[in-house]
């Protein structure tokens, strides 16, 4: 009986000018945007590339330890699966410079390879952009006469008759329109994944594959949240007109109006610039007590003055900057010299200044390690906190559920970014231990590449992996139950409202 | 007896649910908007009027006519518009200032003149908040009414069709363009008066808040862009009537018009966009400060190798250093120039590819009328570029009147060495004027009022010849 059901439903749509010209629009859509973001994604690769070769040459050009480390810039690389959702993939710095004096965090980045910031004018679309405003709204008109229609035209009541029970027809009508919705679905991924694997500067991995069907299971729940609204609307409204108007109304206010309403209204009036005030001051209390150390040795030693650089060159070839921005929390002190002729009377300070060196520091590192711990509590709770609550308001809208399922999957939600700047994190580390090991602090070629220049071959390469596959769905997995979840209620109330409705 | 039917109309909408709904959408909308304009806007004119009056300060700072001459006026801040809730035009993608400072070094006792620069914005970077759209006029009229017009006129032709009362209608001896036209001021009342309703109701909200000042012009201009917003709904009226009355049933008028919508509205114009600005590919700023460097590098090496043949000769050396100096500056100014207009020109090739949806079309309009977007920038721009030249003649006319002057215009000895007063140099005024908003605005109008004026001689022709 209830393939009977199903197949009568299913001629049903399948006939329908609606299906085809929904099916037909959403697959131009989604080959033109995706020639349009492979595109984007090739010239955002060569930019990578360019990065990185760029800083390859710079740094070869760095004769002295304490010149190179303030060019070990690292450089983001872009995520093939924000062709599916961008997230914060496109938005955020790509390049980052990693010393051994400060730890590294998202808000220290800059941009490169950008050819015109004015083109963000234009709002990017992706592919799950393209699901989240087309799937939704032929979900509804899908399913807003399902059950309004046949009560209109008596033949609910002519089907009833028969000894099927509602649940049954119920259950008909689902699986044959997510049937039919399935098809412009699976298409567009199918035809997204063949111009990808086709496309000659892309290459997808089994992990890469294993994430997209995530994305396609997402698709799929988020579709199905639509039909159910629309049949929710179906079931308690008596007449197709209403019921249709209704769920417009609905889509317009989860589609358009509220994913944009509700971050504004939730901003806190608090200034977050004043909440950093008092990290800012511990912090910079750290590298004071960190200067006064320095100054210390400097009067202490055998050498006269408070010259940082001991005199030696006659102060060319050094440099010293402190990094302070009270936006952002950063607070630094950089110390680059890169002599490279040293004269014959300076020779007896070379000891001094080694010595220095290896004292210093140490130091530098030891007070940027402590500033991180100030630095990252109040960057979590200004910066961070504010912006899992924003996600948390949108989450009530489906769109909202959905858009960060298909970010986590992707790798390109906030945790999916924070990996990368955890990765920067630990390759300082393993550059500070690189040069431990060297023992490059105390060493000539710290300061001066008179007598031979610093060998970078052997330097740690800074690479990215992504999280595994499995990562990305413990990430996705809240969004997904959720959606699974409000499938469920949906569904348990349109059969509540059906069962003791009058046909 | 178009008023007639007007008033059927009428009253067929006002006691529908749609009615209802849009009327607490728009109003809804339109609240939080002014609540947040009100609570904005002091804040945003007090950071603009901080920033103004510390580079003015500065500026007044110098008394010498040489450090004047040198270091150029700072920052130039663009003034923020009193309108910005009706369209925010990304106003945060574009920079708020362009700054005319001494860069370059040529040789250890010899920098060039200050240059105008144009920083990019970059407000994103350390956003880690989701992206969302303004919720400002042009938003609500672009994307919800635009929608709630949709919904308004699908059914208003293949809806009677359907029921059999279009048959009916004709058969009385009306003719049916007074039928087209009933429908569609009908539908046009139906929609403007919540509409109308909410726009007031915002602005009585911003206007009594103290803390907002809308003077007259401001309200000039708001008549204006309410009269676009009309248009744009005619615009919309015409297309569903167009579809309604070639479609025979009403389901599928809605299913063309829904996505003749999202097409229009919420795809072509960021795709048209990513398509058209992969035509041109503006000097990435690695080149610029590669080409900058060059340039830099080449000026002091020649001027270095000049330099020894001065030896001896003061006089000749001052030529020689003004002479490099106006040249370094020139070239770095050149540079800065090239780089924007690159970037301008790829913006307005993918801004007139987009023309071809209306959504556009009238959110130009409006960041025109309004002041804030691109069209405002560049006028910004040009105001930035008119102070420049301002700026350098007062000081080649300072130099000029006086008398003792050597008139080398460059290095310190050469030039006029009395104390300027430091009234007299100019600030930097940015302004906006109505006219050239005016022509700015001329062909977004034009289009805007072509569509319409296609659609709905398509939908009269349509009309005519259709069975019913």
């Amino acid at each position: 009986m209830l393939s009977t059901l199903i197949r009568r439903e299913l001629l049903d749509n399948l006939m329908t000018f609606r299906f085809i010209a929904t099916v037909v629009i959403m697959l131009l859509l989604v080959v033109a945007n995706t020639f349009v973001l492979i595109n984007d994604y090739d010239q955002r690769l060569e930019g990578y590339n360019a990065a990185v070769n760029a800083n390859h040459e710079r740094m070869q050009e760095r004769t002295t330890y304490s010149s190179v480390s303030i060019s070990w810039d690292v450089v983001r690389p872009p995520n093939l699966l924000s062709i599916f959702n961008v997230g914060l993939d496109k938005r955020l710095s790509n390049e980052i410079f990693v010393h051994h004096g400060f730890v590294p965090t998202l808000w220290d980045g800059q941009v490169h390879g950008s050819t015109n910031p004015l083109l963000n004018l234009f709002s990017s679309i992706d592919i799950v952009f393209i699901f989240e405003v087309v799937l939704s709204l032929m979900a509804l008109i899908f399913a807003y006469d399902a059950l309004a229609g046949e009560r209109e035209r008596g033949t609910l009541r002519l089907v009833l008759t028969h000894p099927v029970s509602r649940a049954k027809i119920l259950l008909a009508k689902y699986i044959s329109a997510m049937m039919c919705l399935l098809v412009p679905l699976l298409m567009s991924f199918l035809l997204v994944v063949i111009l990808l694997t086709t496309s000659p500067i892309v290459s997808l991995k089994v992990d890469d594959f294993l994430r997209i069907g995530g994305i396609v299971l997402s698709s799929i729940a988020y579709l199905s949240i639509f039909y159910l609204i629309g049949l929710l609307i179906s079931v308690i409204t008596r007449r197709t007109s209403t019921a249709l108007m209704l769920a417009m109304f609905v889509w317009g206010f989860l589609v358009l109006v509220y994913p944009n309403v509700i971050l504004v209204l939730i901003t806190s009036a608090e200034s977050s610039q004043e909440r950093l005030v008092p990290a800012f001051n511990q912090i910079e209390q750290i590298w004071e007590e960190f200067d006064r150390e320095r100054k210390d040795y400097l009067a202490n030693d055998p050498i006269p003055g408070e010259d940082s650089h001991l005199g030696v060159a006659g102060g060319s070839g050094f440099d010293e900057i402190w990094h302070k921005a009270k936006s952002t929390l950063l607070y630094t002190y950089l110390a680059i010299s890169y002599v490279n002729k040293l004269d014959d009377e300076f020779e007896p300070r070379v000891p001094h200044v080694q010595n220095y060196y290896r004292t210093i520091v140490p130091k530098t590192i030891d007070a940027a390690e402590r500033a991180w711990l100030v630095r990252k509590q109040a960057l979590e709770s200004v910066f961070f906190r504010p912006a899992i609550v924003d996600r948390i308001f949108l989450r009530f809208s489906p769109v909202g559920m959905y858009d960060a399922a298909t970010q986590a999957w992707a790798g390109t939600d906030l945790f999916g970014l924070r990996d990368f700047y955890e990765a920067t994190r630990k390759y300082r580390r393993t550059l500070i231990d690189y040069l431990y090991d060297k023992n490059a602090f105390g060493d000539r070629k710290w300061f001066s590449s008179d007598k031979g220049a610093v060998d970078w071959d052997s330097s740690p390469q800074f690479s990215f992996q992504r999280s595994d596959v499995h990562v990305n769905a413990k990430r996705a997995l809240p969004d997904l139950l959720l959606m699974l979840m409000m499938n469920l209620i949906l569904f348990w109330g349109i059969f509540f409202v059906f069962h003791r409705s009058e046909v | 007896m178009i008023w007639h039917i007007t008033k059927r109309e009428l009253y067929d909408n006002l006691n529908s649910l749609r009615f209802a709904l849009t009327t607490v959408l728009l109003f809804v909308l339109m609240l939080i908007n002014a609540v947040i304009h009100v609570q904005e806007h002091p804040e945003r004119m007090q950071k603009y009027h901080d920033a103004t009056t510390a580079s003015v300060s500065a500026l007044r700072s110098r008394t010498d006519l040489f450090s004047i001459a040198q270091e150029g006026p700072g920052n130039l801040y663009k003034k923020p518009s009193p309108l910005y809730f009706c369209a925010e035009g990304g106003d945060i993608f574009l920079p708020d200032y362009a700054y005319g400072i001494s860069r370059v070094q040529i040789a250890n006792n010899l920098r060039a003149f200050w240059s105008l620069y144009y920083p990019g914005a970059f407000p994103n970077i350390f956003n880690v908040r989701p992206d969302t759209v303004k919720v400002d006029w042009g938003f609500v009229i672009g994307y919800v009414l635009s929608l709630i017009t949709i919904l308004f006129t699908f059914d208003s032709i293949s809806g009677e069709r359907e029921r059999g009362t279009l048959r009916l209608m004709l058969s009385n001896s009306v003719p049916r363009h007074t039928v087209l036209i009933g429908k569609f001021l009908g539908a046009l009342v139906s929609i403007s008066v919540p509409f109308t309703f909410a726009i007031l109701m915002n602005l009585s909200v911003i206007s009594v808040s103290s803390d907002v000042h809308l003077g007259a012009d401001v309200w000039i201009r708001l008549v204006i862009i309410f009269i676009i917003a009309i248009l744009y709904l005619c615009l919309f009226i015409a297309l569903g009537l167009l579809v309604s009355s070639s479609v025979q049933n009403s389901v599928t008028s809605l299913v063309i018009l829904l996505l003749t919508w999202c097409v229009f509205v919420i795809f072509i114009p960021s795709t048209f966009a990513s398509i058209a600005s992969g035509f041109s590919s503006p000097m990435a700023y690695d080149e610029y400060f590669k080409r900058r460097n060059q340039n830099i590098k080449e000026l002091k090496e020649e001027y270095v190798a000049l330099l020894q043949e001065t030896r001896g000769f003061p006089d000749k050396k001052i030529q020689i250093d003004s002479e490099y100096l106006a040249k370094g500056t020139e070239q770095e100014e050149r540079l800065s120039q090239e780089q924007l207009t690159q970037q301008i020109a790829q913006i307005q090739l993918a801004r007139s590819v987009t023309r071809i949806s209306p959504v556009t079309l009238m959110q130009h309009l409006l960041e025109v009328f309004v002041g804030t977007g691109f069209e405002r920038h560049q006028q910004f721009l040009d105001n930035v570029q008119r102070y420049a030249r301002e700026y350098r003649e007062f000081v080649t006319d300072m130099d000029r009147a006086d008398p003792n002057s050597r008139h080398i215009i460059g290095v310190r000895e050469g030039m006029s060495q009395k104390p300027v007063n430091p009234e007299s140099i100019p600030a930097f005024e940015d302004e906006i004027s109505l006219s050239r908003d005016f022509n700015a605005a001329a062909i977004d109008l034009f289009l805007l009022i072509l569509f319409f004026v296609v659609l709905m001689s398509g939908t009269y022709l349509r009309f005519i010849c259709v069975e019913v």
